[in-house]
């Protein structure tokens, strides 16, 4: 049995097992929906729901806890309205979060499908590729780019979409080498389709549902990353409103003030959960259908 | 990268080892698999220095952090020479190269000692946290992953499945804060800064093992719902053993070797932890010296970190491909 194999059948077994983990866990995706209406609402219409100007500072108002004078998440260090911060904070962190998947999952399909589809030193390359790049801790290389690159929205979207499509290429890969042997596929090949037609017409088909599925998982990991970087101080610029610096901030205030770590991390894990969820009731809802054939 | 253990549970493509036939003993294996990972090393380090050499070089110039703004043109001058920073990019990437090969990598810019000895003093804090939280993984995930795992349909154990799904929304950076906050600052419980005896070791710990926690009891859970549908399982309950002994001697055993796999696999990932975590506990491993160097623009530190990283991930990687087929022939006779 080559690796290849092995790696396919793994990939069947592991899904299946999870499917029949997950059979009567209800509503996964139900509760992913749900998150998500509350994430587009709080995007679109957070900072009206605030009621306040999420830049205005008022040295009067200094780090009011909850609910008091109309504010209802309170105030930070500088008399600004926690929940309109907050709120601000996810026009920024998922844009990033979003734009980073669609880097990594554009380069990982592509170089996925190529190593599964050329043999010979395409494949031998791209895999080793991917093995030495999984094994390394992705901070690490992205602290060390960011370093250089600097402190912007572009900055962080390139960084993390580069560090992290190597996740992407390893699925699509273990994939495309099962659809590969799928009859219809063979039977595309036989009747003279080019390898172009084929990639994007009925390979791309057939990994549309696990693409799906991990845009959910990485954006939920690159939203993370981001509020990581930016926490440690190498992501977002000072100014952004990135989860992550107000977590940093909030460090200095966690004995007065815990709301001011409390209010951004609950925002960190709204969207996250989200995602995960959805990635999960996908796998759930797609699962049997897809698997087992 | 973070999402790796979605779909992997043993390294992939490393295509030593799948030529072997059963017969070929574990030695060659074992020669083959360390030949792998040791080119990979190469590969990896070759990369990043490379990358690392020319983009930290682009930030800024080395010599003005050194001597600081007000330094005369002279002084600068005389920095840039010392340090070999007028010859060429490529001459000093070449200089570096061959120097590095030697284990050396220069002298850090802030304390003026070698970056290796600097980076190396950190090592042990660094492993000891990462020693901790591998322990508390491995020992939370066979307790809870198999109790998860051993009768999944339960309602109480997909009530539990849900909770560790809902914690997997949780960064791990969020996890130490939210410690932080509740044991050492309202409590005032455990200390939350450095290392003061044992008791500073916990809370960096619990944080280091959170992010990997979640999904090590998924795939225990998983794995032990799976080994309990195996037939040697079914025959062993069908020749009258209790579910329990069955449990014991035949599922779990299985099970562990998939959670340690997990772990070790994830190495690499839980060093990206580690620099969250010792950034936030200013726990002085080499996380927290990472971190500093970089913001310092102090690239011999930056480079003898990421050296011993990569040799750390090695050393764990190689270790797991060297373990797993002793622990489970089934693999050694798979590889054929």
């Amino acid at each position: 049995m080559t690796v290849s194999e092995q790696e396919v059948k793994r990939a069947g077994l592991t899904r299946q097992a999870i499917g029949r983990l997950y059979r009567g866990v209800p509503g996964l995706l139900i509760a992913g929906f749900i998150g998500l209406i509350i994430t587009i609402v709080l995007t679109i219409w957070g900072v009206d729901l605030s009621g306040f100007d999420p830049g205005a500072q008022s040295l009067a108002d200094r780090l009011l806890p909850p609910l008091t004078d109309g504010h209802l998440l309170g105030t930070d260090q500088l008399g600004r309205d926690v929940f309109s911060r907050v709120s601000v904070g996810f026009r920024w962190s998922v844009p990033v979060g979003l734009l980073a998947t669609a880097i990594a999952a554009t380069i990982g399909s592509l170089a996925g499908v190529a190593a599964a589809w050329k043999t010979g030193w395409v494949r031998s390359v791209l895999t080793r590729m991917m093995d030495v790049a999984i094994s390394f801790p992705y901070l690490v290389l992205a602290v060390t780019i960011i370093a250089v690159v600097g402190h912007s929205f572009w900055a962080l979207v390139l960084t993390l979409g580069l560090v992290s499509w190597v996740s992407f290429a390893r699925v699509i890969y273990a994939e495309t080498l099962r659809l590969r042997e799928r009859e219809y596929l063979v039977a595309a090949r036989l009747l003279g389709n080019s390898a172009l037609r084929i990639a994007t017409t009925y390979v791309a088909r057939g990994l549309r549902h696990t693409i799906a599925v991990m845009y959910a998982f990485i954006f939920a990991d690159l939203l993370v990353a981001e509020a990581g970087l930016s926490f440690l101080g190498l992501g977002a610029p000072l100014g952004a409103p990135s989860w992550g610096n107000m977590l940093a901030a909030s460090r200095e205030h966690l004995f007065t003030a815990p709301w001011l770590m409390y209010a951004p991390a609950a925002a960190v894990i709204l969207v996250v959960l989200t995602a995960n969820l959805i990635g999960d009731g996908l796998i759930q809802h797609w699962g049997r259908g897809t698997t087992q054939h | 990268m973070t999402t790796s253990d979605r779909t992997q549970s043993v390294p992939a493509s490393s295509e030593a080892g799948t030529a072997l036939p059963p017969a070929v003993g574990y030695g060659r294996y074992a020669l083959r698999q360390i030949g792998y990972r040791l080119g990979q090393l190469i590969i990896l380090l070759l990369g990043i220095t490379a990358l690392l050499f020319f983009l930290l070089r682009l930030t800024g110039d080395p010599a003005l952090v050194l001597v600081g703004d007000l330094a005369s043109d002279e002084a600068i001058e005389r920095v840039r020479e010392f340090y070999g920073l007028d010859k060429p990019l490529i001459v000093q990437y070449l200089l570096f190269l061959g120097q590095a090969a030697q284990l050396n990598f220069g002298t850090s810019l802030q304390s003026f000692r070698p970056a290796l000895d600097v980076v190396l003093e950190h090592l042990p804090a660094t492993l000891l946290l990462a020693a901790a939280a591998v322990t508390i993984n491995i020992v939370v995930a066979l307790v809870v992953g198999t109790w998860l795992g051993y009768r999944p349909d339960r309602p109480e154990r997909r009530a539990g499945l849900l909770a560790v799904i809902v914690s997997q929304g949780i960064p791990g950076f969020v996890v130490g804060l939210i410690l932080i906050q509740l044991f050492a600052v309202t409590w005032g419980l455990l200390p939350s800064i450095g290392i003061d005896g044992p008791k500073s070791l916990i809370l960096p710990a619990l944080t280091l093992a959170s992010f990997l926690l979640p999904r090590v009891i998924r795939l225990t859970a998983t794995n032990v719902d799976q080994a309990m549908r195996q037939d040697y399982v079914r025959t062993a309950r069908a020749s009258g053993a209790r579910p329990r002994s069955v449990l014991g001697r035949h599922a779990l055993p299985n099970a562990v070797i998939g959670t340690v796999a997990l772990i070790g696999v994830q190495f690499g990932f839980l060093l990206s932890g580690s620099l969250i975590t010792e950034t936030l506990f200013a726990w002085p491993g080499i996380g927290l010296l990472l971190i500093e160097a970089v913001r310092a623009l102090d690239y011999p530190i930056v480079q003898a970190s990421v050296f011993v990283i990569a040799l750390l991930v090695f050393v764990v990687n190689t270790a797991t491909d060297l373990l797993f087929p002793l622990l489970d022939p089934r693999l050694r006779s798979q590889r054929a």
